[in-house]
């Protein structure tokens, strides 16, 4: 033996082997690293990802769950077609190069030389995708007002990542060739815009299989408070990181499997290949292999039958067999509270205390004209959305005695405006629609409580909608012109409602809150005209 | 014996590319001469473990490349240059050379030292830190003789060496071929037949999967004296000679 050729093994001590044998993996990974395709890629996807994912997400208000949503609806999207591609482009290396041969007689098994270029370009991925979420989370926590990050769809999404990795690197290993990468990230791409969602059950013709979408991390957007008022069960995405952690791991297994097998039964057919298991060359690596693939399918075999068990709560999905119920309390919160020069007073969820001097700006001055009335609300909180997504929430409401003017980040941001990173001055419709929502429910006669929660007050007649326009007029609004008159056909034209709603609000505040306090009840009853409006 | 070969067939499908061959060898440079398709390529396959025989034993180095366990101690003691050279054009002539250095399994200490011994031996110094897509086809060739000496192999196979080389590269070849034979057994296939009669202590030359000729290049220049065979040179008119008489 001569002596740069002294083996890992020869003459040395376990630990002094071990520690040899993983500097060695170190200097091969730290080469896979420095000449990994990524760094040539990655300016591209940075681009892609500052276009889609961190300005979706800028638009978004700064609540850790909902700005999180991004990772797995655009983020994952992006990440995982460059994934697949980089992934079978380095999975294929040795084949496409040529050097299988060259490969082939060296003592590291195909699986171990595989491994380490795969970790290469996983190092890399994960890198990106953690400065990726550093580039959501930063400017989040910059801007949150409450809570902190989410780590639940972090774990995820660097799951979906790793296994379109394995995917890609399995392709490229497979089906070697300079094609293969740009098919893997095409395929990619297509599996998750056509319907990786609908590949696991949720269509409309199969609702009742609809829980196995669950799986995939693209979801719509969480409702604007999702956890802020209860806690965000882990359970759906403890479900997506063992499903795509066991595709991962069954796939490392393939690959080792492939690569114990492939090279003799390619070099010299199916006799090789017997021969070759005949003799048991490789076993414990093959059984591994094997433990390995056995492992992952029966993980994701666990998360899909899972899948199929969750159900929705008002708090969100649960998986019974996995949820806890102590993390159903609601979270304790302190509100934060102002009075507007009305001295209306206005709170909402620390969460929301960006938005708290635009809404109490948007109520104060309404809720001046009707101070004091019967029904009129004394302050205005911020309530838990009814339902959380996917079950929708209800519109705001008066409640309680004395009333309280109960709304929803929900109503804040869709029904009524801009939540969603527009200023309220850039949109007046959000002011004058906020406005609008607690006028509804003063005016129109009061539903059942119950209902109020889930259907919101009823429609306005012709009368209640022009002193409502009046009161928003005098308040320094315009009515929205998207909500015109909702009452009986053939009552008077939308011309009518808009004279009387500019006659109302040219009369001095002390005799609009006058022929209000007068006339309230019968508004409310109906019976009386929009001709009859002072 | 450090080669040790006896019976060895291999087929591709019906196609018998090695027919039974028995070959032994000592340290030195062995020459496997031969036109093309005579099997040379495959011989040497087998002999580096990439591929199985169909038949037949090998035994390399004393050990025998069909179990496990020796295999693996085979290729840390073997140094590979295929005909077909796949090399990964980011990589730099260095990092190449360190990165099979650390696949065969070098104590990681000693590669440093080892990388840059083996560049320098291949006149690669001043281009070590190169990205291998920046070569011509002689330094690549040089890169990959560099990757197969990078661990001072018991046995080395090159599996045409030369191929792309100029002429002064080429007689540098042969003097770094005569020292590696001088410790190691160097089996060089090739068909140019001065690189054998330059190198080699000893010559096989096989023809249709068989070796027909074995011995010394001195023994294979002698069977062209006197024999009508063609060439410019007595091996060539050997080779030819002996080709000539196995084909009758």
């Amino acid at each position: 033996m001569t002596p740069a050729v002294i083996s890992l093994r020869a003459g040395r001590p376990p630990t002094a082997r071990r520690m040899a044998s993983l500097a060695a993996a170190g200097r091969l990974l730290r080469l896979e690293l420095k000449r990994n395709a990524m760094p040539y890629v990655l300016p591209l996807l940075a681009a892609v990802f500052f276009f889609d994912t961190v300005r979706t997400a800028g638009g978004f208000p700064p609540v850790w769950t909902v700005r999180a949503s991004a990772i797995g609806d655009h983020m994952l999207f992006e990440f995982s077609a460059f994934a697949g591609g980089i992934a079978a482009w380095a999975g294929s290396r040795e084949r496409r190069r040529k050097a299988l041969d060259l490969v082939a007689s060296t003592p590291r098994a195909a699986w171990a030389r595989l491994s380490v270029t795969l970790a290469g370009t996983l190092g890399w991925l994960l890198l990106a995708f953690l400065a990726g979420v550093a580039a959501i989370y930063i400017p989040t926590a910059l801007q949150a007002t409450w809570g902190g990050p989410p780590l639940w769809p972090v774990l995820a999404g660097a799951a979906g990542v790793i296994a379109v990795t394995m995917i890609g690197f399995t392709c490229g290993v497979a089906v070697p060739g300079r094609f293969t990468a740009p098919l893997v990230a095409i395929g990619v791409l297509v599996l998750y815009q056509a319907g990786f969602r609908e590949a696991l059950g949720l269509t409309a013709s199969s609702a009742s299989s609809g829980t196995y979408a669950l799986l995939s991390p693209a979801g719509a957007v969480p409702s604007v408070d999702a956890g802020v008022y209860h806690h965000v069960a882990p359970d759906v995405p403890a479900v997506q990181v063992m499903f795509m952690g066991g595709i991962a791991v069954a796939l490392l297994g393939v690959l080792g499997l492939a690569a114990a097998l492939r090279q003799p039964a390619s070099a010299g057919g199916l006799r090789s290949l017997r021969a070759l298991l005949a003799r048991g060359d490789d076993r414990l690596l093959r059984a591994v292999a094997a433990v390995l693939v056995a492992a992952g399918v029966a993980a994701s075999w666990t998360a899909y039958s899972l899948a199929g068990t969750a159900r929705l709560t008002a708090t969100g999905w649960q998986i019974p067999a996995l949820h806890d119920a102590a993390g159903d309390r609601p979270v304790p919160f302190v509100p934060d509270c102002t009075s507007g020069p009305g001295g209306f007073q206005v709170c909402v969820h620390p969460a929301f205390s960006g938005y708290l001097s635009e809404v109490t700006a948007a109520l104060d001055p309404v809720a001046a004209e009707i101070a004091g009335l019967p029904g009129a609300p004394v302050r205005a909180e911020q309530v838990a959305s009814a339902g959380t997504w996917p079950g929708g929430y209800g519109p705001s409401h008066t409640a309680g005695n004395p009333p309280v003017f109960q709304y929803s980040g929900e109503q804040v941001g869709d029904l009524f405006g801009a939540f969603w990173g527009i200023p309220a001055g850039d949109w007046p419709d959000w002011r004058a629609g906020f406005q609008q929502g607690l006028l509804d429910s003063f005016l129109a006669e009061p539903p059942h409580p119950a209902a109020a929660v889930r259907t919101g007050p009823a429609p306005l007649g012709a009368a209640q909608q022009a002193v409502e326009d009046g009161l928003m007029i005098a308040a320094g609004s315009q009515p929205p012109l998207r909500i015109g008159q909702r009452g009986q056909s053939g009552g008077p034209s939308r011309a009518q409602i808009t004279a009387a709603a500019s006659r109302f609000a040219s009369l001095p505040a002390s005799a609009r809150h006058a022929w209000l306090a007068a006339h309230l009840a019968a508004l409310r009853a109906g019976t009386i005209t929009a001709a009859q409006i002072p | 014996m450090n080669v040790d070969i006896s019976g060895v067939t291999r087929r591709f499908g019906r196609h018998l590319a090695v027919a039974g061959v028995d070959l032994e060898t000592g340290p030195g440079v062995f020459g496997l001469l031969g036109p093309n398709g005579a099997g040379k390529t495959t011989l040497l396959r087998m002999m580096a473990t990439v591929i199985t025989p169909s038949a037949g034993t090998l035994r390399l180095l004393g050990r025998d490349p069909g179990s496990y366990g020796p295999r693996r101690e085979l290729r840390r003691r073997l140094g590979y240059l295929p005909q077909n050279f796949g090399y990964y054009p980011g990589f730099t002539v260095a990092e190449f050379v360190e990165y099979f250095a650390l696949l065969k399994e070098m104590p990681p200490a000693r590669i440093p030292a080892a990388v840059a011994a083996a560049v320098e031996r291949v006149d690669l110094g001043g281009k070590a830190r190169a990205k291998l897509r920046t070569l011509s086809g002689g330094m690549l060739r040089r890169t990959g003789i560099a990757q197969a000496i990078v661990h001072e192999p018991e046995l080395l196979l090159l599996d045409e060496p030369t191929a792309g080389l100029d002429p002064e590269q080429r007689v540098a070849f042969r003097a770094l071929l005569r020292g590696l034979g001088e410790r190691a057994t160097v089996v060089v296939s090739t068909h140019l037949v001065e690189d054998v009669g330059a190198a080699c202590t000893e010559v096989a030359l096989m023809d249709a999967g068989k070796i027909v000729f074995h011995g010394t290049p001195a023994e294979l220049a002698a069977r062209g004296q006197g024999a009508r065979a063609a060439g410019d040179a007595p091996l060539e008119r050997g080779y030819g000679a002996v080709l000539a008489e196995a084909r009758s």
